[in-house]
Formats: structure tokens, sequence, C-alpha cells
């Protein structure tokens, strides 16, 4: 895993409570300077996500879980019941045959 | 042989699953549509009235954990233990989501997913006991011995918990204090009424979920009981439960 001081996108530097390190912005950076020129990032490169895409992954990911594990433990109380009702329907009917024998 | 009647403790549990549905249909409505973006960290902020919820909903789920735990080491029954395991599973369900929206955020706020901070390691370590605690239950047996161990983890689990929630005061970090400390707080209505809404829908959830899951491990004990009746009748009891 990469250090969090290299990784601090410059915009969102004003956001984090304590956040380390500054990302250098290379010199002539103007919308001008962009249409004519690329030019080679200087130093740790600076990762930029989406909020969008970290939001809706958040939330996928919040629902993949609970769902999951919904899923999981409603098949096993299904799986259960059944199986529990069977059996206690098989006895009834043994304990009701027994004293006939 | 009597059997317990569940029909409305059945009719309780499925209203609670409504209630906290509509809750959460609501919730989503609210923070989405409702709730302002806030204005430095933009739209990935809204995790957070996720992420805080699921946190709480943790600590709901490993007290629950904490007293089925104390209460089995005391008197064992079924019923304790299974609030034991339901209460360490909810803590690893609801831990996976903190462990895993968290650093989403951290992504946009911080610049990176992980950082070994005091709040993102001491909630790492409390998440790793309880699936400790599983990993014991599920591959070590279901005697009384095993039981036992686990609810020793089960204590030892909450007894983290007050270590997560301090942490960040006592040791400081980059994990925000929004709303506890010194944290200047929610500066909108609706950011309170959105966070205050999460709270109540992942309480009920917790709750729901605990329930439901005392209820599978009450019916396999129930389960368990049935088959040591049928094979003193002398009855087959092979198939798969």
């Amino acid at each position: 895993m990469s250090d969090p001081k290299d990784n601090i996108a410059p915009h969102d530097h004003a956001t984090a409570a304590n956040a380390p390190g500054e990302h250098t912005v290379p010199a002539g950076d103007a919308p001008d300077d962009r249409a004519t020129t690329f030019q080679p990032v200087t130093g740790p490169q600076p990762e930029h996500y989406s909020g969008e895409v970290l939001l809706v992954s958040a939330y996928a990911t919040l629902w993949v879980i609970l769902i999951a594990w919904i899923a999981l433990v409603w098949r096993k109380q299904s799986s259960l019941g059944a199986r529990l009702t069977d059996l206690e329907r098989e006895i009834d009917k043994a304990a009701a045959a027994k004293p006939q024998r | 042989m009597a059997r317990p009647k569940s029909r409305s403790i059945d009719y309780a549990f499925y209203g609670l699953l409504a209630v906290t549905a509509a809750l959460f249909v609501f919730e989503i409505f609210f923070v989405f549509l409702k709730t302002p973006i806030e204005s430095r960290m933009g739209i990935v902020q809204k995790i957070f009235y996720f992420h805080v919820p699921s946190a709480y909903a943790m600590y709901v789920g490993a007290t629950a954990c904490f007293v089925g735990s104390l209460i089995y080491l005391v008197k064992p029954s079924d019923t304790s233990d299974a609030l034991g395991r339901a209460g360490a599973e909810a803590a690893v369900t609801f831990g996976a989501i903190i462990l895993t929206t968290g650093p989403l955020w951290g992504a946009k706020a911080w610049g990176t997913f992980w950082t070994w901070d005091p709040r993102l390691t001491t909630a790492l370590l409390g998440v790793l006991i309880y699936v400790a605690y599983l990993v014991l239950r599920s591959f070590a047996g279901d005697g009384d011995g095993e039981r036992r161990f686990a609810a020793a983890l089960g204590i030892i689990g909450a007894a983290n918990l007050p270590i997560i929630h301090f942490s960040v005061q006592k040791w400081g970090g980059q994990h925000p204090t929004v709303i506890t400390g010194k944290g200047g707080g929610l500066q909108h209505p609706d950011m309170k009424i959105a966070l205050a809404m999460g709270f109540l829908s992942f309480t009920l959830l917790a709750i729901a979920l605990l329930w439901a899951r005392t209820r599978v491990e009450i019916t396999q004990s129930r389960l368990r009981r049935a088959e040591e009746d049928a094979i003193d009748l002398g009855l087959d009891t092979r198939t798969e439960a």
C-alpha cells in the first residue's frame, strides 16, 4: 500500500483532518498551457477518485453485504424449519403408534 | 411433546422487518434527495449517513455478543449461546460494512484507502476478534468447552469497544470527530435528521438481524433435541438438516 503522503489530491486537501503532505502543482497549469502542451507529472503521482463512483461503490457494498447475510440466514432458517416440522410430524406419528404395538 | 407456539412472535418479527424496511426507504430518499451536499468534500460525504450508523450497529451486535457470552458463562443455555453467536455475526457483518465504506470515503478525503490510524486499527482488531469467534464456532465443534472459549472471546471483544470509541480522543489520528469530542457537528438541520434516521434504521436492522439469527440457533437446538427424541423412538434421522 502506498504512503498516504504520496496520494493527497490537491482539491481535497482542505477537507482532510490533519491531512499529511502537500502535492506540488506543476508550473504553467493555466488552461492555455493545457491546450498547447502536455506536461509529465513530476514527483509522486496524485490519485484522483470520483466521489460519485466511491459513493455508489460504498452503497453497493453495503447492500451486497446485508442482502447476502439476510439471504443466508433466511435459507438456513427455512431448511432447518422444514426439517424440524418433518421430524416432529414423524415423532408424533411414531409416538401415537407406539401404545398400539 | 410440548412445542413452542410462536405465531404472535412471528408477527412481531415480520412487523419489525416491515418498519425497518420502510425506514430504510425513507432514509435513502432523504439522504440522496433532501440532505445537502457537503461543501468541501462533495457528494462522497453522504457515505457518512450509513457508515456511522453501521459502526453503531456493530456496537449493538458486539454488546449482544457480550451479554450472551456473560450469561452463558454464568448459566449455560442454548438461548444465551445463540445470542452470543448472533451478536458476533452481526458485529462481523456491520464491521465489514464500516471497513469497506470508510476506506471508500478515505480515498476521496485523505487520498488513500487505508492508513494505520488508531480508530481504523482498533476497529479492524475488533472485527478480527469476532471473526475469530465465528471461526472457532464453525470449525471447533459445538461442545460446552468450545462454547465457553467462544464466550470468553465475546467478552474480550466487548472490552475492545471503548478502546475503539475513545481512540480518536486518546491518540488523535486522522479520523474525523464531527459528532464526537470537539467536533463542530453537522451544520444543517437536514444533515442531523439524516444521521438520526440512519441511527434509528440501523438500530432496528441490527435488532431484526439479531432476532433472525437467534431464531436460527434456537431452531437448530430444537432440531437437535428432536433428533434425539427420534433416535429414542427408533426413527431414522439421517436426513441432512
